[in-house]
């Protein structure tokens, strides 16, 4: 079977579409947001992406070679019922590696620059990591490869996926049909994704699939209530695409040359981000923590000014 | 290098200049007005929810804010059409001193430098009542 790129072949597609959005958003006709140096990272990050992955490339692939040399069965390439199951276990891969890239700080470090844009459009989703490779996150699809299934045939479903998210990456969308939006990754889902809210912090991590999230409990639905804004918990102070891309390795290394302990080694590094000895720094849980709190005090402040 | 790789590279180069060029035509980035005392105190309530804000001050051009809240400054500037926030310690904020209309404070990651109207004394006078410095 001949084997094909699809995020190559969706090169054209993307910048038509980033032209679309502006251009509606410019006539009116759409909702959405571009500022121009914002949009630049956005851009520059995408192209360094793919010159990171090309040299990275050769490495995962004599990888994922090596583990299906050592397959345990072998799944044909042809057979649409062996394409039917790598979409799911891809995606459920996907899944995996996301919740993590969020909630440890080595893998978070890589993943980050894609949320420091505060803005949500077709853009943001060119925003990709220069550094995933170093970190290896890419070992979490070897046991795809271990179980049987070609490393071409999983290197074109993750193309896919790839290719998938690209679109819901927008604000012009609202809501899909509610079925789609039962068991799709939509723009909508992937709003909260990237949300700074803390109410909506670690949450949606699906790639296709929104079964995941609703599965292992880290499903939040958008809530008209409550608009997204967009970018980290603390927004970059910078443009400037080296900080975009390191800045978080950089804290890294700050913070282990004054690490006192292999236990403060272990937290800084592999502990979630924003974690520290004292507590002194926030993390996802304790920023929803206090979210939580202050809607609770609200609802006793308003329940108490009813009279219930 | 291989040539095809050479011209895909300069060709994804020239689309990426192409779409930030028609960004910036575009000018749809979202409205960020001078910011006012009502604008100020809402930007506050989304960044530091949970910080009470003792006595407040707004960038002459209306780009940027500091608040005291205790013994923390609660600073927040425009970058690009949003804005960022920092905490840092209130003794750094009153120590600062201004240098042809502008005080640049430095937080750990960045510098904010905040407009000053002509003449105006740092720290400004909200910040020296006797309430506030209580």
């Amino acid at each position: 079977m001949k084997t094909f790129d699809p995020v190559q072949m969706a090169i054209p597609f993307f910048v038509l579409a980033v032209i679309l959005e502006i251009v509606l958003a410019r006539t009116g006709r759409a909702n959405a947001r571009y500022e121009a140096r914002d949009t630049a990272v956005s851009l520059a990050m995408g192209l360094g992406s793919s010159i990171a992955g090309a040299l990275m490339a050769g490495v995962i692939f004599a990888a994922s070679l090596w583990a299906y040399q050592h397959r345990v069965f072998t799944i044909p390439m042809t057979a649409v019922w062996a394409w039917a199951l790598l979409f799911f276990a891809e995606d459920l891969t996907y899944y995996g590696f996301h919740r993590l890239s969020h909630e440890r700080r080595f893998w978070w470090a890589s993943h980050v620059n894609h949320h420091t844009s505060t803005h949500y459009n077709l853009s943001t989703a060119l925003r990709q990591t220069w550094t995933g490779g170093v970190a290896g996150t890419w070992l979490l699809w070897l046991p795809l490869s271990f179980l049987g299934f070609p490393p071409a045939m999983v290197a074109i479903q993750k193309g896919i996926s790839l290719v998938y998210q690209f679109w819901i990456h927008t604000e012009a969308i609202k809501r899909m049909p509610a079925w789609f939006e039962a068991v799709f990754n939509t723009p909508s889902h992937h709003r909260v994704h990237h949300a700074r809210n803390p109410r909506y912090l670690d949450a949606n991590y699906a790639g296709v699939l929104i079964i995941w999230d609703r599965m292992f409990g880290t499903f939040i639905p958008e809530t008209d209530a409550e608009p997204c804004r967009y970018g980290t918990v603390r927004n970059l102070a910078s443009f400037n695409l080296l900080t975009n891309v390191f800045h978080e390795w950089i804290g890294i290394g700050k913070d282990l040359a004054r690490s006192r302990s292999a236990r403060e080694v272990l937290g800084y590094v592999f502990g979630p981000p924003g974690w520290s000895p004292d507590g002194s720094r926030d993390t996802s849980r304790t920023l929803k923590a206090r979210w939580r709190a202050r809607m609770a005090r609200n609802e006793g402040q308003g329940a108490a000014e009813r009279g219930d | 290098m291989d040539k095809a790789l050479l011209i895909q590279l300069l060709g994804s180069a020239v689309a990426v200049s192409l779409l930030v060029a028609i960004a910036a035509w575009a000018r749809i980035a979202r409205p960020t007005p001078p910011l006012d005392a009502e604008a100020a105190r809402a930007l506050l309530a989304v960044e530091f929810p949970d910080d009470p804000v003792d006595a407040l001050w707004i960038a002459a051009d209306g780009a940027g804010l500091v608040a005291r809240s205790g013994e923390r400054a609660l600073v927040a500037w425009r970058r690009g059409d949003s804005y960022v926030a920092r905490d840092l310690p209130w003794a750094a904020v009153l120590v600062a001193r201004p240098a042809k209309g502008v005080l640049v404070l430095k937080a750990a990651d960045g510098a904010p430098r905040l407009a000053l109207d002509d003449g105006e004394a740092w720290p400004p006078p909200p910040f020296l009542s006797r309430e506030v410095a209580a």
